[in-house]
């Protein structure tokens, strides 16, 4: 694919994505019934739920192309990897960000030890490693290799630490757990959630391939300046 | 002979130390070390700009250029310690395979630093590298060398407490334990003493017994052509002037800054 | 084969001997353990806590914070005359150099670790009792895990500009799960609860350990490239 393909793709698909958002806040704001036991703040979880699913989408697609990169060496793997890293940093942020608010309202704290929530929260910092990692090498090529070996182990790492946070939570119950998710969801609480899941991954591809895209032009910046200095 | 300046990305053309008119013949069918379009780039820089050389057993290569020039990287590619961005490295006609070892049995590095561990004596390191090389005997290889270098007397001692000569020297012996058909030399007179120095050039003499092949990176001008028979200047990453060491006139020195001048 | 193995035996004699010689992590661990048993006396509240509730936790904290000491030291000992480069050229496979890496930080910090073990013993009074064979055990697997993740991210902090700072920041959030899963499996056995409640969390760790060195083992080539 053509790299000015991969823009307009890219732009159209972030387009879409923002329109199909104005109609999920439309829904999640006017249209859906309110949640019986948690009232408006509910409602929050048509942000909360889809950027933690957007962002766990992200940090697998940039720890499987890093392995990629490793494996083949091309440099298009590396830009797609760090322009998905940088997805996944921006949702799971959105994530941990409406976490504690819902959570302040719902269950009278900001903070619990919430298994995904916790999850997220290490996943962050994983990722915040990554982009230290990268740009902290001499030879820029080494801190792409040492990034990539960050987000394949980190990969790796997510079942253990899926599992330990789980466990740690049965071993210490919260007060109040509510569960909000689950078969027992109205129907058009579950509509307004998947039309919020399809907004948000079709906005994250739409951002990662104009992400990607702007890897691209920099990489043939460099390129050409270089030959230009030649 | 110069080869024009639009030839600097040029083959390096394989001289034998050997009379034998027929050796560059050999050289070019069944050349030791042989390298095709290396490129070897860290990020936007560029240290190693197209190399191409092949080299016969018995030759001995001196790189000359000044700082940056990209020489040791070149050694570092030759070496299989750098992988190349483009372009590859042949020894004895198998292309160096990075999830592959068992070539980098064939290859001794020298370096200006010695890869010795200051707290071990000169014997254990010696034994540690044996061990590492996978040496069918540790122990007679190990005294062998000690006895070639001259460095018996500080065999038990700590690394750290010998003196910078004994130190070279058992740099030296490290690079040539498991007797490799390829030496790579990477300034090895670097911070060398006057008799250091002559211990070195006596070893390196006796490498060129015509079995083995030699690389040797240096900006020590006369230090570097004594022993060469080929010789290659680099700049910018590419080869500008190579040649056969006794085409050579007179004065080396002048010619060399001729060049590198031309430049710019 | 036979080979591989005595190159990583090799290496890791190599590693031992020099620390034997120089005591520097044994010492500068050691000293932090027992240091920061001191402290947490004083940082804890003797009479609302009872300190088998703490104490599993407090040793855990310890030992990953006297083995990040340690572990991010690992490639210092081998950078002081390009040494590293020295073994990066010489036929050893680069698993078989991470593998024997990750076994001598596996010697000094178990060494350490079990010296946290018999330091809040003394300090708190703490009863191990006929659990200590399994206390050795799981504390043995949690410290493989975290050796070799150490072991591949020491090697990645020494390459960049900020070294071993960088260091917490990278192995802190991948370390969750031994922490997790080694407290609890060491406060249970500290409480006199039967070895059947805690073999999950023995197992988990067991596995921790094998992804970890699995992992380091195949990605420290690409760490260690130039």
């Amino acid at each position: 694919m053509s790299s000015k393909k991969i823009r307009l793709g890219g732009t159209a698909l972030a387009m879409i994505g923002l329109v199909w958002l104005g109609v999920v806040y439309w829904m999640s704001f006017f249209w859906v019934s309110t949640e019986v036991t948690q009232g408006v703040a509910q409602r929050i979880f048509y942000v909360h739920v889809p950027a933690a699913w957007t962002s766990f989408l992200a940090f697998g697609l940039a720890a499987l192309t890093s392995a990629m990169y490793l494996w083949l060496r091309d440099e298009r793997l590396d830009r797609a990897a760090v322009s998905a890293a940088e997805g996944g940093m921006v949702f799971a942020t959105i994530m941990l960000a409406t976490g504690p608010l819902w959570g302040k309202i719902a269950w009278g704290t900001y903070w619990t030890w919430e298994p995904r929530l916790t999850l997220t929260l290490l996943l962050w910092f994983i990722f915040l490693g990554y982009f230290l990692v990268r740009s902290s090498t001499e030879n820029p090529e080494k801190g792409k290799r040492h990034a990539a070996v960050v987000a394949i182990v980190g990969a790796l790492d997510i079942p253990f630490i899926h599992l330990s946070v789980i466990w740690f939570r049965s071993l210490h119950p919260e007060p109040v757990v509510i569960k909000a998710e689950g078969p027992t969801l109205p129907g058009d609480m579950l509509a307004t959630l998947l039309m919020s899941l399809g907004a948000f991954t079709a906005l994250f591809l739409g951002l990662f391939l104009l992400r990607y895209s702007l890897e691209n032009l920099r990489a043939e910046l460099d390129t050409r300046s270089r030959h230009a200095s030649v | 002979m110069r080869s024009g300046t639009q030839d600097w990305s040029g083959r390096l053309t394989p001289v034998s130390v050997a009379t034998d008119p027929q050796a560059e013949e050999k050289a070019s069918i069944n050349p030791i070390l042989r390298a095709a379009g290396l490129v070897r780039e860290y990020g936007a820089v560029v240290a190693v700009a197209g190399i191409n050389l092949s080299l016969a057993r018995g030759e001995f290569l001196t790189i000359v250029g000044p700082n940056g020039a990209g020489k040791t990287s070149l050694l570092g590619l030759l070496a299989g310690a750098l992988r190349p961005t483009r372009g590859h490295v042949w020894l004895r006609g198998e292309v160096l395979d990075f999830g592959e070892v068992e070539w980098r049995r064939r290859i001794g590095v020298l370096s200006h630093q010695g890869f010795l561990y200051g707290h071990l004596t000169a014997e254990e390191n010696l034994r540690f590298y044996g061990q590492l090389y996978g040496l069918s005997d540790v122990d007679t290889a190990v005294r062998g060398k000690l006895e070639h270098l001259g460095i018996q007397e500080g065999a038990s001692s700590l690394v750290r407490d010998l003196s910078h000569g004994m130190r070279q020297r058992l740099a030296l012996a490290r690079a040539l334990l498991h007797n490799p058909d390829v030496v790579l030399l990477d300034e090895p007179y670097t911070g060398l003493d006057p008799s250091a120095a002559s211990v070195l050039r006596g070893v390196l003499s006796d490498l060129r017994d015509g079995q083995r092949t030699v690389v040797m990176v240096t900006h020590n001008l006369s230090e570097g052509l004594a022993l060469a028979t080929t010789v290659a200047i680099m700049n910018r990453g590419r080869f500008v002037w190579h040649g056969d060491r006794a085409e050579l006139g007179g004065d080396f020195s002048q010619f060399y800054h001729g060049v590198i001048e031309e430049q710019g | 084969m036979r080979n591989y193995f005595a190159q990583i035996g090799a290496i890791l004699w190599k590693d031992l001997r020099v620390e034997l010689r120089t005591r520097e992590r044994l010492i500068t661990m050691g000293a932090f353990a027992v240091l920061a048993a001191i402290l947490f006396n004083y940082a804890t509240d003797r009479v609302g806590v009872s300190h088998e509730d703490i104490a599993a936790g407090l040793v855990w904290m310890t030992i990953v914070f006297a083995g990040l000491l340690g572990v991010g030291r690992t490639f210092h000992l081998e950078a002081e005359d390009g040494a590293l480069q020295g073994i990066l050229l010489s036929p050893v496979p680069k698993d078989a150099i991470f593998l024997a890496k990750a076994l001598s930080n596996f010697v000094l910090l178990y060494i350490v670790a079990l010296l946290v073990v018999a330091v809040f013993m003394l300090f708190f009074g703490l009863e191990v009792g006929s659990s200590a064979g399994m206390i050795a055990l799981v504390i043995g697997l949690g410290v493989l895990g975290f050796v070799a993740l150490g072991t591949l991210f020491s090697a990645i902090s020494t390459g960049t500009r900020m070294g071993e700072t960088l260091l917490p920041v990278l192995v802190f959030p991948l370390l969750a799960p031994v922490v997790i899963y080694g407290t609890s499996a060491t406060s249970q056995f500290l409480a006199g609860r039967p070895v059947t409640e805690a073999e999950g969390s023995i197992k988990m760790l067991a596995a921790f350990a094998l992804m970890a060195l699995f992992a380091g083992s195949w990605l420290f080539r690409f760490v260690v490239e130039d």
